[in-house]
């Protein structure tokens, strides 16, 4: 299993599938989830009509981590933003958190960036 | 303040004055002559070209002018300090001569003054010093003190004018006490720019106590040879009674209408505090030796009592600021949550720690403002950039903070003090501008430089006319105390919060406990273990395991785990716990007790989440019923080898309103064990949580069938970092 190079945790704001989106880096886990939390708040508060929260690159996640993916829906939810979170198959830690939590049953979960674009064409009209 | 003094001249002319050699100027004043000599010989290397004319020849040595008694008096006093042989009275040609003796350059210097011609106004003062003593050590204030001193140097001195002049932070005077001739106009109040005495000047007054000019029209009188021929240099006078001044200085005093000048420093704690400046307009003025030695006297000891008497002016101030600061501190102690409430509407408030018109708290991340303050949005902005600049006291904001000019009317001034902690947190106090009225003497910004074939040079002032301007954008100046207090309640909050850290730990820890089974029920022909590790580091996780036996025979076996760490998971760790036992009373299965407990989360918990497994064992039979609420499977070892159960899962508690869990069922037999463990064990090793349950799995196929003994094996085995809790409960048939 290849390991990304070492980022002890980093949100920054990129584009992903030609979204807005929030690319995390390093370990998500009780320590950093806030600050995931303070970015999507800030990413909300410039009302997209959609953004992506891309774990590409997230080395770890914990509950504490999943539960802010949870919060991070519901929120985007209830602003109307459409919202993706990228967690591709390959990245495994994160994934079988992910799929043992079941997660995708309150968070969009996506695969790939292709999936993404999908939802984009199938929206339009 | 809106126009700094210095910056109204020219740099480059300043620069000149501070050039300027004064303790080098190669010329004495013509009141005595200077004899530079060698010792032991006394053979003279220097003199000021007057000494022919006082001694009626020209000098060699100095036993070619004094008398053998005098001689012998001069040289028995070098051999000691020669403070104790200042002044010696001597005899020259019929005429008596205080002789003053220094050393410099690695010469002796001596300076001859004639009696004649001395004022002696001070004849009988010896006899009072100790009157004057008392007096001066009686005074309670400064105002008084120098009152006192200004009052007694002028009788010492019998100049027209006695002032007592401070120094403030930027080296302007302020005239605080006089005396002076009735017809005078009072100078007292008035203000002099810093500019009016150069830094080179203040340095010397730093170490040279005083100074005289007795007659400010005099003409230099040049030294013989202009330089030291051992030294190749002028002569150094910066020790010297007699220096020549500057011819700034002399112009300057000319301009005020001065004729004779002296001025004794008062200095506390080696730095230059202020002068007692003398001056006489009638005509030239020089008191004797004795008595300008007075007047030094006095100034030396005002200077020692200055400490105590400004730190006693101060005091009512500093008992107020230290009274609050001890309620504040009893609050802070009584209030351990909720701080920012108790300080900002409190009975005692953080305002009213110290004189200010607003101050601003901000505690775990919220701001509460008291009184008048800058608008909520600039209040961080303004304290962060202070604390930036490494300013975080400043009573005029805009010199630091130019954008911050606007705020003058409520932040001129900003103390503002972090509370330790890592949290951003901070405390800060404001105090509005005060429009200050200063009256200096004379307008401190008019030019100064005058040109000369040399380029610009500095000239004196020629106006002294009582000149008023308005000072803007400065708040009253905070004083140390003040600022101590502040940073002591900083200090206190930090505490505070560490040990309100330490307390919730501390509950948490025993909520945890009371979760936890001292003792596991027995269950008939089966045995069971647990262990639960709690986090090494100093915080409690949200782990929970029960063991409910149900009225049909059936056991519950439960293994939860809530998101989160601290007081908070501990607080929904036990709620949920007391609900899945409920549930698990109520409920035909364990998957409908699972449903029951994620109903309680999404109506009472928003927000929360959790993954509880859930085994029902029927100890009759060995049948199990098997729940999963998104946690980590349970691990079914067999004689076959180990495996984790797929089936029967569901999302963790939390994410859906209605879940729906699934159940899957199998019968215990023979040596078949169960293990239930939560993430901690599993999911920080090397590899990730993958690698940490295939580890798992391995090791569990090769361990010891008895519960105890397998749990420690698979500790043993997974070692898992102690940066998590992490429970482990076995189950096997006996």
């Amino acid at each position: 299993m290849t390991r990304e190079p070492f980022v002890l945790f980093d949100v920054e704001r990129t584009t992903v599938a030609g979204r807005p989106a929030l690319t995390v880096r390093g370990e998500l886990d009780l320590a950093t989830a806030p600050q995931l939390g303070n970015a999507v708040d800030a990413q909300l508060a410039a009302v997209p009509r959609g953004f992506v929260l891309d774990l590409t690159h997230t080395v770890f996640m914990d509950s504490s981590g999943a539960r802010e993916l949870v919060r991070s829906a519901r929120k985007a939810s209830a602003a109307g933003v459409e919202l993706h979170v990228l967690a591709p198959h390959r990245n495994g830690p994160v994934r079988l958190t992910i799929d043992l939590l079941e997660l995708g049953a309150a968070v969009p979960i996506v695969e790939s960036e292709a999936s993404i674009g999908l939802a984009e064409r199938d929206a339009t009209p | 303040m809106s126009s700094a003094v210095p910056g109204a001249l020219p740099e480059e002319a300043l620069l000149r004055c501070a050039d300027e050699p004064i303790a080098v100027p190669g010329a004495v004043q013509p009141h005595g002559v200077l004899l530079a000599v060698t010792e032991p010989d006394l053979a003279v290397v220097v003199a000021s070209a007057n000494a022919q004319e006082l001694f009626g020849r020209s000098v060699a040595g100095l036993d070619q002018v004094l008398g053998a008694a005098d001689l012998a008096a001069l040289r028995g006093g070098l051999a000691g300090d020669l403070a104790e042989l200042n002044p010696l009275r001597v005899q020259v040609s019929g005429a008596e001569m205080d002789v003053v003796v220094h050393r410099a350059d690695g010469l002796l210097l001596t300076e001859w003054e004639p009696v004649f011609g001395a004022e002696q106004v001070g004849a009988a003062w010896h006899r009072r010093l100790p009157a004057v003593l008392q007096r001066l050590s009686a005074t309670a204030t400064l105002d008084e003190l120098t009152d006192v001193l200004a009052r007694d140097v002028r009788t010492v001195t019998g100049f027209d004018r006695v002032m007592v002049y401070r120094f403030d932070a930027e080296w302007n005077g302020e005239v605080i006490a006089e005396d002076r001739r009735e017809d005078l106009e009072p100078f007292l109040g008035l203000r002099y720019p810093a500019s009016d005495i150069p830094a080179q000047a203040r340095a010397l007054y730093a170490t040279n106590w005083m100074r005289i000019i007795p007659d400010a029209g005099y003409r230099p009188v040049p030294l013989d040879p202009p330089l030291t021929p051992s030294t190749g240099r002028p002569l150094d006078l910066s020790g010297a009674m007699l220096r020549s001044v500057s011819p700034v200085h002399l112009e300057y005093l000319a301009n005020m209408g001065v004729v004779a000048s002296m001025s004794v420093s008062l200095i506390d704690g080696g730095r230059l505090w202020g002068l007692i400046a003398c001056h006489h307009y009638a005509g030239p003025h020089r008191p004797s030796y004795a008595d300008r030695v007075a007047a030094e006297f006095l100034g030396r000891t005002a200077s020692l009592l200055l400490p105590t008497t400004v730190a006693a002016g101060e005091q009512s101030g500093i008992v107020e600021v230290a009274s609050r600061q001890a309620q504040l501190a009893a609050v802070v102690g009584r209030t351990p949550r909720g701080l920012a409430a108790a300080l900002a509407d409190g009975e005692v408030t953080a305002l009213d720690l110290l004189p200010a018109g607003g101050a601003a708290v901000r505690l775990d991340g919220q701001l509460r403002l008291l009184g008048a303050t800058p608008p909520a949005d600039r209040v961080e902005p303004l304290v962060r950039a202070l604390l930036a600049a490494g300013r975080p006291v400043t009573d005029a904001v805009s010199g630091v903070l130019p954008d911050a000019a606007d705020l003058a009317g409520t932040a001129s001034g900003v103390l503002a003090v972090e509370v330790p902690g890592g949290r951003e947190d901070f405390l800060a106090w404001f105090r509005p501008e005060t429009v200050r009225e200063v009256t200096w003497g004379g307008n401190p910004y008019t030019s100064k430089t005058a040109q000369t074939a040399a380029g610009p040079r500095l000239s004196p002032r020629r106006s002294f006319d009582a000149w008023s301007e308005t000072v803007r954008e400065t708040a009253q100046p905070w004083r140390p105390h003040e600022v101590a207090a502040a940073r002591t309640l900083a200090g206190d909050l930090a505490d505070a919060a560490l040990s309100r850290a330490a307390e919730d730990n501390r509950l948490a820890g025993a909520l945890q406990r009371t979760l936890l089974l001292g003792e596991l029920p027995a269950v008939p022909g089966f045995a069971l273990a647990a262990r639960y590790l709690p986090s090494a580091e100093d915080v409690v996780g949200g782990d929970w395991y029960d063991l409910v036996p149900l009225p049909g025979g059936t056991v519950s076996i439960v293994l939860g785990d809530v998101a989160g760490h601290g007081l908070a998971a501990a607080a929904v760790t036990a709620q949920l716990r007391h609900a899945l036992r409920a549930h698990l009373l109520r409920a035909p299965g364990p998957g409908a007790a699972l449903d029951g407990l994620n109903e309680v989360i999404a109506a009472l918990l928003p927000g929360e989440m959790a993954t509880a497994v859930v085994v029902e064992l029927d100890p009759a039979t060995g049948d199990v019923v098997i729940a999963n609420a998104g946690h980590l499977p349970v691990l079914h070892v067999t004689s076959a080898g180990a495996q984790f159960l797929s089936d029967g899962r569901g999302p963790a508690l939390g994410l859906l309103d209605s879940a729906g869990y699934r159940e899957t069922r199998i019968r215990l037999s023979g040596e078949d064990r169960l293990l239930l463990f939560s993430d901690g064990l599993v999911e920080r090793g090397r590899g990730g949580l993958e690698s940490g349950l295939a580890a798992l799995r391995e090791a569990a196929g090769s361990a010891a069938a008895e519960p105890e003994a397998l749990l420690d094996a698979l500790l043993a085995a997974l070692d898992p970092p102690r940066t998590d809790d992490v429970t482990l409960l076995g189950i096997a048939r006996t």
